[in-house]
């Protein structure tokens, strides 16, 4: 496969293995991702079809656009309901990891004490650990302190398993910012706590992005923990409903994939206006892990 | 700078919060479920210490040895079809064109969805009456081709793969790009200038560069293997007769559909220590590798 053109590797000094792209690359590439997409298309489509236009179309655009399917699936699923319970759960977690994980960040970076090492190891483990292997035991701990099945047994276990990758993402943001600044502040007098609030989360802003894209993808999608800790139809987030959705409407296909497009908008509108920062957050996020 | 005692107090403060909510819910579990991995416990009255009990019965469950087949199936499905696909894109859309980025976001995007819905729509591709997938081969004249995609034994972990495949390329693609980007490209130019050029360049001088990244990608897979739990949920249920259970399903559904607490915790147990094998096995191999 040879997709370079000695001119166009002249020309662009910089870049890999293949420079230019040919118009059969192109072609194969676009194709590529003209497949990535089909599902979702599919999904759309399907979407707004009477389930026998499901059945014997497939692929075909919808006979008649049953609009109905959209607002039948949001009363039925209570998809505004799960809607806000996802918003609320998602929210708060991301609020409590940007202040406790950038917080803790801030010590870790700036203060020498004791037991920094074993505290940075076990922040470290922390990135390693399966969820799944703590959901037994999670459940079993929330269960006794009566925590299950409340917005805290979501909320308190993403920030407790997202505060390793903040803290990282944090410590490392915060190499950059030059220690004259707090230094001048200690001298006008001002204390931690101010210096913190007033200088160094201000100044974190780019890293607060990051930090705030990855917990909310984390958050928002998240299946097993909701799955496990939350009962009650009145607490039930978005994947959970959709999941349930699935097996109550099972043979009203259409119906569930309206439920399902509804469910996908926003993230795809974050997405497609956020893609850039999305894309770097994910790789600082990984690198990091 | 002094003032040693404020400092103290701040440093106590500001880190004690997130500190303690890690240790309760992340760190005390692992030890909670090693504990109750001792004992019979049907989550009501007392639980009945049985010592390595639990552990005993797992190692005798054919069950338990197939779903960590199929874990290990999965982390091989990520590392074939994941890596070297997201490593080619990442060599051809290198450039930050008005097209690369076009791709680029497609390949994206199915990243950004619920794990749920990536399950349930392919779950409707794969339905063997009016599924997608055998709507397509038919109309193609491949009729005797279609099948139960997702009930099928030997068949259906395969297709398994394949959503999840779709929606992990995307960011490892990126996380190349972003190696590959960071390299000078005096390294490249010099290595053409020395004669090494599309796969021997790959082979000898862009890959070894990147090496460190490819390892962060290989334990991701490992990781992001054992989290395909939402997957088979919402597609199979780890069924039919347990032929596409995975280790965490396995714990799921021993724990909270039969109610086994301190079987569910032993095989909790297991899965920590199966993800802390994998990862130093990978540890060892790359870093041979690389020596």
């Amino acid at each position: 496969m040879e997709l370079t053109t000695a001119a166009s590797r002249k020309k662009e000094g910089r870049g890999w293995a293949w420079k230019g792209l040919s118009g059969f690359g192109k072609l194969l590439l676009t194709a590529y991702a003209v497949l990535t997409l089909y599902p979702l298309y599919w999904l759309f489509i399907s979407a707004f079809k009477t389930n026998e236009d499901f059945f014997r179309h497939p692929y075909a655009l919808p006979h008649v656009w049953m609009k109905e399917n959209i607002s039948r699936a949001w009363e039925l699923g209570k998809m505004g309901r799960a809607m806000m319970n996802s918003t609320l759960v998602t929210v708060a977690a991301v609020i409590l990891t940007l202040l406790l994980g950038i917080l803790a960040g801030y010590v870790l970076s700036r203060f020498e004490f004791k037991l920094k090492k074993l505290v940075m190891g076990l922040f470290l483990v922390g990135l390693l650990i399966p969820i799944h292997s703590t959901l037994v035991p999670l459940f079993l701990m929330m269960k006794k302190i009566g925590l299950l099945d409340t917005y805290g047994a979501l909320i308190l276990p993403y920030t407790a398993f997202e505060l390793p990758i903040t803290i990282f993402l944090a410590i490392g943001f915060m190499a950059s910012i030059p220690r004259e600044i707090e230094e001048a502040a200690m001298i006008d007098g001002s204390g931690w706590w101010r210096i913190f609030g007033r200088i160094i989360f201000p100044l974190c802003t780019p890293i607060v992005a990051t930090i705030s894209i990855l917990a909310f993808l984390r958050f928002w999608n998240d299946f097993s923990f909701a799955l496990v800790f939350i009962n009650s139809q009145s607490l039930k987030t978005l994947p959970l409903s959709l999941s349930l959705f699935s097996d109550g409407f099972g043979t009203d296909y259409s119906l569930t994939m309206g439920a399902m497009a509804i469910a996908v908008i926003p993230t795809i509108i974050i997405y497609l206006i956020l893609q850039d920062q999305i894309m770097k957050g994910m790789v600082a996020g990984s690198i990091k892990g | 700078m002094s003032t040693a005692l404020k400092s103290k107090g701040f440093i106590a403060l500001a880190l004690l919060p997130a500190l303690i909510l890690f240790l309760v819910f992340v760190i005390i579990p692992i030890f909670w479920s090693a504990y109750y991995g001792f004992f019979e416990w049907k989550g009501l009255g007392t639980a009945k210490f049985i010592g390595f009990g639990n552990y005993n019965e797992i190692i005798h469950d054919r069950i338990f040895w197939n779903a960590l087949l199929n874990n290990l199936l999965l982390v091989a499905s990520a590392i074939v079809g994941q890596i070297p696909v997201a490593l080619l894109l990442a060599l051809v859309l290198l450039r930050n064109s008005l097209f690369s980025k076009f791709i680029r976001s497609a390949v994206f995007m199915p990243m950004v969805l619920s794990t749920v819905v990536v399950g349930l729509i392919w779950g409707y591709i794969y339905h063997p009456q009016f599924g997608l997938a055998n709507f397509i081969l038919k109309e193609i004249g491949l009729g005797s081709w279609t099948r139960a995609w997702l009930s099928e034994p030997h068949i259906n972990m395969l297709a398994i793969t394949i959503p999840i495949n779709w929606s992990n390329i995307g960011p490892y693609m990126v996380i190349y790009i972003a190696a590959l980007q960071n390299i000078p490209s005096e390294i490249g130019d010099a290595a053409e200038v020395d004669g090494a050029r599309g796969w021997r360049k790959l082979i000898y001088v862009t890959l070894p560069i990147i090496w460190s990244t490819v390892i962060v990608t290989l334990v991701l897979c490992i990781s992001g293997s054992l989290k395909a739990f939402d997957h088979v949920i919402v597609m199979t249920n780890g069924g039919p007769a347990h032929t596409t259970e995975l280790l965490a399903t396995y714990m799921y559904n021993n724990t909270f559909h039969v109610y086994r607490y301190g079987y569910g915790s032993a095989v909790s147990t297991v899965i920590m220590l199966v993800s802390a094998l994998l990862i130093a096995v990978n540890y060892a191999v790359t870093k041979r590798r690389s020596a």
